[in-house]
C-alpha cells in the first residue's frame, strides 16, 4: 500500500525584465489531498509568495482566457487544468503574449502566433 | 513617487465591466472622447463574466413594464427607490434590443423566438438569457467600444483614489491609477467620471465572485463625499459550492431545483430534502438552507447537497439543461452535476446597497455618477434573478448620456492639490527599498474574510457586529504598517494590498450599516431584530463622511415617480 500523496510541486516561472536578465524556475510545494486547478494552484503559490505574479480573476466557465498559462510545455487554460496530489508540474507563461512579469503577460499585445490561438480557442 | 503622466478626456469611466462598457458606448455615441479603465485585462476580469446570463425583460404576451415593476418593489421588501425601478422596467425590453445591435445574441426556443423562462418571484416567465452567458455579454460589448474610435481603453490600470476639485462644492476632478504594465502613476483629468467598479463580495470567506471584487469605487466615492445607502444589504446566493476546492467558489443554479425546470432538491447530509415546493424566492431559500447548517445537517466541509439526478423530467432532460459552459466547468473538475451531489451553502453574491445615485446615474457629487452594482438604490433588500444584467445595461446606458451631457455643457474643475498629494501619498507611502519582507497581506485578508462571514454573513446580531468592528479595528491597525517592495512591473503587492486597506474600510461601513437597521428585512437578517419593522424602517440607511470618519443616518425611500 502506497501513502495517499498529500502535495503537488509547483515549479513556476520567475522574470523581472526590468532587474533581470534572464527568468529562473523557482519550486513550490502546495499542501492538498485534492486535485487542484492550475489557477488555484498559482493563487496558493501568489499567498505563499506575494512577489510571485499571476492573474487571479476567474469567470468559472472556461470561456474568458484570463487564466491561459503554459503547463508542462503546452497552452491551457489553468481554470480547467486539474492537477492530482503527487504531481509535479512547470507553469510558465502563456506564449503568445507579451511578457509582463512572472507568469503574466499583456493580453493586448499579442505576439505573431495570436491568429492561431483565436482560432485554437474559437468554441 | 510622482505622477509621470497626465491625460485628459470628457468622460471617464472606471471599471470596464457591464455597465461600465455599456456606459462607454453611450458617451462615446453621443459624441464624448471616452477613457475607460481596467484593472484586469479586458473581457478578462470581473463580476460580469461570471454572470449565468439572465437577463430580465417583460416580453412575454401578457407581460408589462408595470407588472415588472410589482414583482421587483414587493421582492425588494420595499426598500428599492421607484423612480429607479421605474427605469429599470420601462427601458428593459429597449436594452435587449440595444444588446443585440451591439452584437451579443439571447438563445431562443424553437419557434425561433427569444426563449423566456420564469425564475422565482417573476410572475411571467421574464428570463432571457445571453448565448455564452456574462463572457457572451462582455465579449460583443468590449468588441464594440474597440471599434468605437472615441473609447480609449487602458486595461491592466488600477483606479487608487478621486480627486476633488479646488472649487469648494466638492466636484470630482479626475482620478489617479497605477499602470500595472510600466508602474506609471497616472493622473486622468475628466469633466464628468462613471464609477463602474462593480460589489464588493470578496469580503466574504464564501463568495461566487472574481477577485476583482473588492468594492474599490464604492469606497473611492466615500473618501470623496459621496453618500452610500443600504450597504449592509448583500445577497446571499442559496447554492455556493464549497467543496471540492478546485471549485470552491462556482455556483449551480438553485432556480433550476424548480418544478418547472429540473424539480430538485438540497438535501442535508441525512438525504432529508431541505427547500420547500414551490421554491422560494432567493432570501428565503438561502435563510432555511443557512439554518439547517447551523442546525448540524450539513457536511463535514459545511455544505448542502444540491442534486438533480433523480429529477422526473428525466437524465436527458438534465443533461440538456446543465449543457452550458457553467456546468460544462464543473465537469471538467472531474464532477458530473446532472447526477452528483454538489456541496453548497449561501455565499455572498450581489450588492444590493452601493452608491447612491438619482434617475440620471448622478451621485451627491457634481460631475460623478455611478453605475449598476456598485450603485445601490435600485434593488432593495432582494434582487430576483435577471435583473443585475438588466441594470447594467439600463443604468449604464442612462449613465453614459448623463455624462456626456454633463461634460458637454461643464469645464474641468481644478484639481484640488492638497487632495492630490494626499491620493499620490497613500500609494507611495507603502513602498519600501527593503525586500525580505514578511508577507502580511494573505493572512490579515484571511482574517477579515473569516470575521466577515462570521458576524455579517446570513445571520447578525448586535453583539456579533460589534466583535466584527472590533477585529476590523484590529486588522486595519496591523496593515497601517504594511508596506511592500517598489517593484515597476505588475506590482500585485501594492494592488493587494491597496484592496485590503479598501476591504476594511468597506467592512466598517457594513457592520456600521447592519448595527444601525434594528430590524430584519431581505437578506439582512438580525437575530435580536427578527421581524420586518415597515412602521420604522421602511428607510434607507446612508452611510457618509464626517469629521469623526463615518456618520449612519437614514434617508427616505423614493415612492412613484416616473424616470425623466
Ligand atoms: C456568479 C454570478 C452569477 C450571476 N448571474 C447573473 C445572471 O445570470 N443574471 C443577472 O441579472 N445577474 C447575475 N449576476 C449579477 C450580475 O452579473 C452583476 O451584478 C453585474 O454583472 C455587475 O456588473 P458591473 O459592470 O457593475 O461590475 P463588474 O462586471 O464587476 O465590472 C467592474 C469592473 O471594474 C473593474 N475595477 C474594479 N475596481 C477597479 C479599480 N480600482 N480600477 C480599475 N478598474 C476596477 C473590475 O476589474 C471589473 O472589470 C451574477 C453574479 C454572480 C457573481
Ligand atoms: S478563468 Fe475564464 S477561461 Fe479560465
Amino acid at each position: 500500500m502506497f501513502a495517499p500523496a498529500t502535495s503537488i510541486t509547483a515549479k513556476v516561472f520567475r522574470f523581472d525584465p526590468s532587474k533581470e536578465k534572464e527568468g529562473h524556475l523557482q519550486s513550490f510545494i502546495i499542501k492538498t489531498s485534492e486535485p487542484l486547478s492550475v489557477m488555484t494552484i498559482l493563487a496558493k503559490v501568489h499567498d505563499l509568495d506575494p512577489t510571485f505574479a499571476c492573474r487571479t480573476s476567474t469567470c468559472f466557465k472556461g470561456k474568458c482566457g484570463s487564466c491561459l498559462i503554459r503547463v508542462n510545455g503546452k497552452n491551457v487554460l489553468g481554470c480547467i487544468e486539474l492537477v492530482q496530489p503527487g504531481e509535479e508540474i512547470t507553469l510558465e507563461p502563456p506564449s503568445h503574449f507579451q511578457l509582463i512579469r512572472d507568469v503574466v503577460v499583456d493580453f493586448s499585445h499579442p505576439l505573431g502566433a495570436q491568429q492561431k490561438y483565436d482560432e485554437e480557442t474559437e468554441q | 513617487m510622482k505622477i509621470t503622466k497626465q491625460l485628459q478626456t470628457d468622460v471617464l469611466i472606471i471599471g470596464a465591466g457591464g455597465a461600465g462598457l455599456r456606459a462607454a458606448l453611450a458617451a462615446a455615441e453621443a459624441g464624448s472622447k471616452v477613457i475607460i479603465t481596467n484593472k484586469g485585462p479586458l473581457a478578462k476580469s470581473g463580476i460580469t463574466l461570471t454572470a449565468a446570463g439572465g437577463m430580465q425583460a417583460p416580453l412575454h404576451p401578457q407581460d408589462s413594464p408595470e407588472r415588472y415593476f410589482e414583482d421587483t418593489v414587493q421582492f425588494g421588501y420595499g426598500l428599492a427607490d421607484q423612480n429607479l425601478v421605474h427605469c429599470l422596467t420601462g427601458q428593459a425590453c429597449a436594452q435587449v434590443a440595444e444588446a443585440e445591435r451591439f452584437g451579443a445574441q439571447f438563445t431562443r426556443d424553437e419557434t425561433g423566438n427569444l426563449a423566456l423562462s420564469q425564475f422565482p418571484g417573476q410572475s411571467l416567465a421574464r428570463n432571457l438569457f445571453f448565448k455564452g452567458g456574462g463572457v457572451g455579454l462582455v465579449a460583443a460589448l468590449a468588441r464594440a467600444c474597440r471599434e468605437n474610435e472615441n473609447i480609449s481603453i487602458l486595461e491592466d490600470f488600477f483606479v487608487t483614489g478621486l480627486i476633488n476639485s479646488c472649487s469648494g462644492n466638492a466636484a470630482i476632478s479626475g482620478a489617479i491609477g497605477l499602470n500595472l504594465k510600466n508602474g506609471q502613476l497616472t493622473a486622468i483629468a475628466a469633466k464628468a467620471i462613471i464609477v463602474a467598479t462593480g460589489g464588493c463580495q470578496r469580503l466574504w470567506e464564501i463568495n461566487d465572485c472574481p477577485t476583482d471584487a473588492t468594492g474599490d469605487g464604492i469606497l473611492y466615492a466615500f473618501r470623496a463625499g459621496a453618500k452610500l445607502v443600504d450597504m449592509e444589504m448583500v445577497l446571499f446566493y442559496p447554492s455556493v459550492i464549497v467543496w471540492p476546492p478546485s471549485l470552491k467558489g462556482a455556483f449551480v443554479h438553485y432556480e433550476f431545483l424548480d418544478q418547472a425546470i429540473l424539480d430538485g432538491n438540497v438535501y442535508d447530509k441525512d438525504g432529508q430534502a431541505i427547500l420547500p415546493k414551490p421554491l422560494p424566492v432567493r432570501d428565503e431559500a438561502m435563510r432555511i438552507m443557512a439554518k439547517a447548517i447551523i442546525d448540524g445537517r450539513g457536511t463535514e466541509h459545511g455544505g448542502l447537497l444540491w442534486y438533480v439526478g433523480s429529477s422526473p423530467k428525466g437524465l436527458e432532460a438534465v443533461r440538456k439543461k446543465l449543457d452550458i459552459a457553467q456546468y460544462n466547468y464543473i465537469r471538467k473538475h472531474g464532477v458530473d452535476p446532472a447526477t452528483e451531489k454538489i456541496e453548497v451553502a449561501p455565499g455572498a453574491h450581489y450588492l444590493l446597497g452601493g452608491i447612491h445615485i438619482d434617475e440620471e446615474c448622478r451621485t451627491n457629487l457634481p460631475g460623478l455618477f455611478a453605475a449598476p452594482e456598485c450603485a445601490g438604490n435600485f434593488d432593495g433588500a432582494n434582487r430576483l434573478a435577471g435583473s443585475g444584467i438588466t441594470a447594467i445595461q439600463v443604468f449604464g446606458a442612462i449613465a453614459g448620456l448623463a455624462a456626456h451631457h454633463w461634460a458637454e455643457s461643464n469645464d474641468h474643475c481644478e484639481a484640488d492639490p492638497l487632495c492630490l498629494a494626499k491620493e499620490i501619498s497613500r500609494v507611495a507611502d507603502r513602498l519600501t527599498d527593503c525586500s525580505d519582507l514578511e508577507p502580511a497581506v494573505p493572512r490579515l485578508r484571511d482574517q477579515l474574510c473569516a470575521a466577515v462571514q462570521n458576524f455579517a454573513g446570513v445571520i447578525r446580531s448586535e453583539s456579533g457586529l460589534k466583535q466584527l468592528q472590533q477585529s476590523i479595528n484590529d486588522i486595519r491597525f496591523e496593515l497601517l504598517s504594511v508596506k511592500v517592495p517598489k517593484t515597476t512591473l505588475f506590482n500585485q503587492q501594492l494592488t493587494d494590498l491597496l484592496q485590503l486597506e479598501i476591504m476594511c474600510e468597506t467592512a466598517q461601513i457594513i457592520a456600521a450599516s447592519a448595527l444601525f437597521r434594528e430590524e430584519s428585512r431581505g437578506h439582512h437578517f438580525r437575530s435580536d431584530f427578527p421581524q420586518q419593522n415597515d412602521g420604522k424602517w421602511l428607510l434607507h440607511t446612508q452611510a457618509g463622511k464626517s469629521e469623526n470618519g463615518l456618520t449612519i443616518s437614514t434617508k427616505d425611500i423614493v415612492m412613484r415617480q416616473k424616470c425623466r
